[in-house]
Formats: structure tokens, sequence, C-alpha cells
């Protein structure tokens, strides 16, 4: 008995000791299997330059000068379009970014494939542009679309100046409501690694104004509550974005 | 053998209570109880409170943080000394105060500050509400720690607020802070339809429209329920710009901030007249009639002032204007404004 207990008690105490403080220890390096996090990145140019807020140094396609004083926005449902026997993945989101301070976004795991190209929203999904669908944080506060116009939320606010004969004039492009939802559409192929990376979006805020509509910001420099304007909106942010895949 | 069982059985619980000591909290000594964690009473359809991890909200903490605001020890050794915060900032008219002293902006209210991270008219603090209590604590007031070190009272309650009587600096800004947290106007009339206690009269009602469309469109910057959007506009209060009138300007230094200044909350705005940032309006009435027809164009006018067609105000009728202004008496708070737990503990 006395050979046989103590050996037996000693590795019992031995075991007991080696799993009972576990969360001291440091956590073991990921295996090479297990898929690293992967960012979400938006970046934001004026047909290629990097932008700038609050200077008068921009020209769009109707010929006018502006500046950007303000730009925050929802994107969601980004949807990676499978290739070569990739099926699509869809990564819902959403997220809210202010352009002035964006920060890289966690997309969780993001898995390894081929890509032909993405479809995201420039906005929220019905279900979410319904006032009190989001979290109560003062980002989803402050972009509240109000229940006497119909609830939800902006989908983006893009303000700013511009010259109008010779003389500074604001200008503030608001889309919300459901039916005018930017669907983007971003082409080009891409493969992802399985192990991380960044998902690049890049606004440019120059398309905003070109494709299919010249947006004349002399003629309507006010979206908010203009059924046409929102509607032009719409149909250009459609064509604002691109994506690259950063291993 | 028995023996050595017993003492093998005694090595290993006296190990099991040592190995893992790092997992648990020391408990405090007997009779010496910590602070006790309060969940302030906020809204459902508020934001959601941001806390620093470091300065959780005590009922300790709290009391501590209303004390130093009501009490002029902490202005003792500075150049406002025989003041305290409560000098200027009367919870009769929502921790604000007619007028202003020479060379001072108007004083802001009190309230849900919680939620800002923009403090002072121009924006001059940024943070949260720790960092401008140390604003507040160090540069306005130049309180000496001293005294209150050497104060009968001081010590035992920050003794009993943050486990230390040993008062600093940053005990005193974090005393404070979790005090203006618990400052929350949440009982308005407002509040009450929000909530769906009470209906809105008619005329509240149509001022209420007009203030959450574009009609009014006092929702971008005013936004419910904080009324407040925290951010730096130039409303057109002037089209040119000299010495504090040129607002965020002069903190930033941009030309495009000119003009420029916080965004007040409207909670209890029927008793914080005078209003602007100089004072400039007498009545509310006075205020509507400002973006009713007297926005003056500049480089820097926030783009939402400058709708077509509405370029120099928003052409509401005396009705509309007058509807507009029953709405937001709605936005006082009697209970916020009497609230017994927020006056004075002297």
């Amino acid at each position: 008995m006395r050979n046989r207990f103590l050996p037996t008690l000693a590795t019992c105490i031995f075991l007991f000791f080696g799993t009972s403080c576990r969360q001291d220890e440091p956590v073991p390096p990921a295996s090479p299997s297990s898929p690293a996090p992967a960012m979400l990145r938006v970046a934001y140019v004026v047909d290629g330059q990097p932008l700038a807020f609050d200077t008068l140094m921009y020209t769009n396609e109707g010929g006018t000068v502006y500046s950007v004083t303000h730009l925050e926005h929802y994107l969601s449902e980004l949807v990676l379009i499978g290739s070569g026997g990739t099926p699509n993945d869809t990564l819902h989101g959403p997220w809210y970014v202010n352009a002035a301070n964006a920060v890289d976004l966690d997309l969780g795991t993001l898995r390894a494939g081929q890509y032909s190209g993405a479809t995201m929203l420039l906005g929220l999904p019905p279900a979410l542009n319904v006032t009190g669908a989001l979290p109560n944080t003062l980002a989803n506060i402050n972009m509240a679309w109000p229940d006497p116009m119909g609830g939800g939320y902006h989908f983006i606010k893009f303000e700013g100046h511009f010259m109008a004969a010779e003389v500074p004039t604001g200008f503030a492009m608001h889309v919300g409501k459901n039916e005018f939802l930017p669907v983007c559409t971003m082409l080009g192929s891409f493969t992802t690694t399985g192990n991380g990376g960044t998902l690049k979006l890049t606004f440019n805020l120059n398309e905003v104004f070109r494709t299919p509509h010249i947006y004349d910001l002399n003629s309507g420099n006010y979206s908010m509550g203009s059924m046409a304007l929102m509607g032009q909106l719409r149909d250009n942010c459609a064509n604002a974005f691109t994506l690259e895949y950063l291993p | 053998m028995k023996h050595q069982l017993t003492l093998l059985a005694g090595a290993i619980a006296l190990l099991l209570a040592a190995s893992c000591k790092k997992d648990a909290e020391d408990p405090a000594p007997p009779g010496t109880p910590g602070p006790a964690p309060i969940d302030l009473a906020v809204p459902w359809y508020f934001p959601i409170m941001d806390v620093p991890a470091d300065n959780p909200t005590t009922r300790e903490g709290i009391a501590l943080g209303r004390r130093l605001y009501y009490d002029t020890l902490l202005s003792a050794s500075g150049p406002m000394a025989g003041r305290s915060c409560s000098s200027c900032h009367s919870q009769a008219l929502s921790f604000s105060v007619p007028g202003s002293p020479p060379g001072f902006l108007q004083v802001l209210p009190h309230v849900n500050l919680a939620w800002s991270s923009n403090f002072l008219w121009k924006g001059e603090v940024q943070g949260t509400l720790e960092d401008i209590m140390r604003f507040e604590v160090e540069d306005f007031f130049s309180a000496d720690m001293n005294i209150l070190q050497n104060d009968p009272h001081y010590p035992q309650l920050f003794s009993q607020a943050f486990g230390s009587a040993t008062i600093t600096q940053d005990a005193v800004d974090k005393a404070l802070a979790q005090w203006f947290r618990s400052m929350i106007s949440s009982n308005s009339h407002l509040d009450q339809y929000l909530r769906n206690e009470i209906a809105l009269t008619p005329s509240e009602q149509n001022g209420m429209m007009l203030y959450l469309t574009e009609t009014g469109d006092c929702f971008h910057c005013h936004g419910l329920p904080l009324t407040t959007d925290h951010d730096f506009h130039n409303i057109g209060l002037d089209s040119t710009f000299s010495g504090a009138d040129q607002g965020r300007f002069l903190v930033t230094g941009q030309t495009s901030d000119l003009g420029a200044f916080k965004t007040p909350s409207l909670r209890n705005i029927a008793l914080t007249a005078p209003y602007m940032h100089d004072g400039r309006f007498a009545t509310l009435e006075e205020v509507v009639e400002h973006y009713n027809s007297g926005v003056k164009h500049s480089a820097s006018l926030d783009p939402i002032m400058t709708k077509p067609g509405k370029e120099t105000g928003l052409n509401l009728s005396p009705q509309q204007m007058a509807d507009l202004v029953a709405f937001l008496h709605t936005f006082t708070d009697p209970v916020f404004l009497t609230d017994t737990a927020l006056a004075s503990p002297f």
C-alpha cells in the first residue's frame, strides 16, 4: 500500500498543478493552420490624390472646385465573388467609418480563395436601416435618419464647400432610405491566402460626381429630402470604390 | 504512515491556497469595505456611456466629486479663490449661470457631459471627463492638494473612494469625473414623450416635426436624445471674425474653423439664456429668428446652413417659429433641476 499510494498521490498532485493555473501560462503560438485575422481598410482619394480635409483644392467632373469638411458612412454586406471553384464569401458588417480618423476594422477570418471581384453596400441593408436597429453608440445616434423622415440611418454624410460663382458655398450630400441604397461593384480579381491580410477599399470621391451622372453642385448642393439628388448619388456611389487584397 | 499522509495533505492544502493567488483579488481588510459600484440610470434610448476602466463609477466617488464640486476649497490657493464649480454652475439653471465673467465666454451648462469628448466652446480640451477635470482643477482653479490633504474630512473621503488617504491630482480629477457622469438629465417632457408616458401638445408636436425634418433642420447638429452632436459648427452669426468670435480657429489654426463653436446641448435650454457663445440673444425667440432670417454667409459657414433657397434662413412662419420654441421648452427637466442628489452637500 505504502509503496503504491505515495507515488500515485504525487502523480495526482503533479497533474493537478500542471493544469490548475492554465490561464496564467503563455498562450502557445497559433499553429500554421490557424487562420490569422483579416482587416478591412478604407482609403479616401480624389482621382489618385490622398484626401486632405478642409482645403478647396479638388475639381470634380463638372469643373467645380470643392473641399471636403466631413465624411462618414456605413459599409455592409461585402460579398467576395468566388471564381475557379471558390464559393462566394459574404462579410456582413456593418462597419461605420469616419474618414477623418479611419482605422483598420477587424474582419475576423478570411478564407483562402480566388475571387473575381466584390459587391458591397455603401450603407445598411434594409433589415438594419430601422431606427434602433444598431447599438446606441454616439456615432450611430449621430447618423440617425429622423423618424418623421422615415427613420433608420444616414448611409453617408459627405460635406464640404465648393466655389459657386467665385464664392465658397457649402454642400451636404446626405443619402439614406432603402430606395437610395448604393450597391457598389468592384471589379478585379484577387487571391486571398487564408492567413490574414487586409482588404483595402479605396473610395474615390470624384466618382461621386462622375458616372453615370455628372453631378453639378451648383444645381444640387443639398441632397437630403431630394429624391432626384439622392438617386443620382446612389447611382454614382455604386462606381466609387475599388478593392484590393494586401497579403 | 498516517502521520506522513496528514503532513502531505496539509502541504497540498497550503500549496493549493498559495499557488493561484494571482488569480484572485486580495480581500479587503475586515471593516474597510471598498467603494460600491453604481450603475447609473441611463434610459434605453440614450447612447452607451463609455466609462474608463481605471475610474469605475462608485457611490463614494460620486459623493466625493459632488463635495468637491460645491467646495470653495478647490480654488483656495489660485486666482479663482473663494469660488467653487457651483459658483458659475447653478443647479436651478441646469448647472449654468446667466452672463459671464469679463473675458470669458458664456457659461456652458453641465448636463449630460458623460457623452462628450469635446469640451468648452472652442474644444480647448478633448478627451474624457478625466481630461477636462484635469484642466479645470490644475489650470482653472490651480488647486493645491495640500489644502485638501490638511482638511479634516477629505483624506477619509478619498480613502473611501480610492483606497488611499493620500490626495493626488489624479484622484481629484477622477472623483469629479465620476460626479459629472452622474449629472444626467433624462426626465424632461421630451423624455417622457420618448418613453410614451405623455403626449405633446399640438404646438409642441408641430415644433418637433420642424425640428426633426428639413423644414427646421435642427436635428443634424442637435439630434435627439442628447440634443448635440458634440461637434463644431459655424452657424452664420457673423460674416467676419475677430477676437473670441474666431472660435475653434483659435485652437486649430484652420481657416475652415473660423466662427465655429461647439454645439451646445439644448437640454434645459429655456433656462440657460442668454444664448450663443457671446450671449448675443436674450430669448429663444431671438435664437429662432437668427436661424430663420439672420444667417450670415462666410467661407466657413457650415454646409448644413446652405440649403438652396434658404441661404439666409429657414423662412418659417411666425406660427412655425412659435411651435419650434414650444418644442424647445419640452427639453426642460424639472427632476434634474431639483434632484437633491445633485444639490450641494453642505
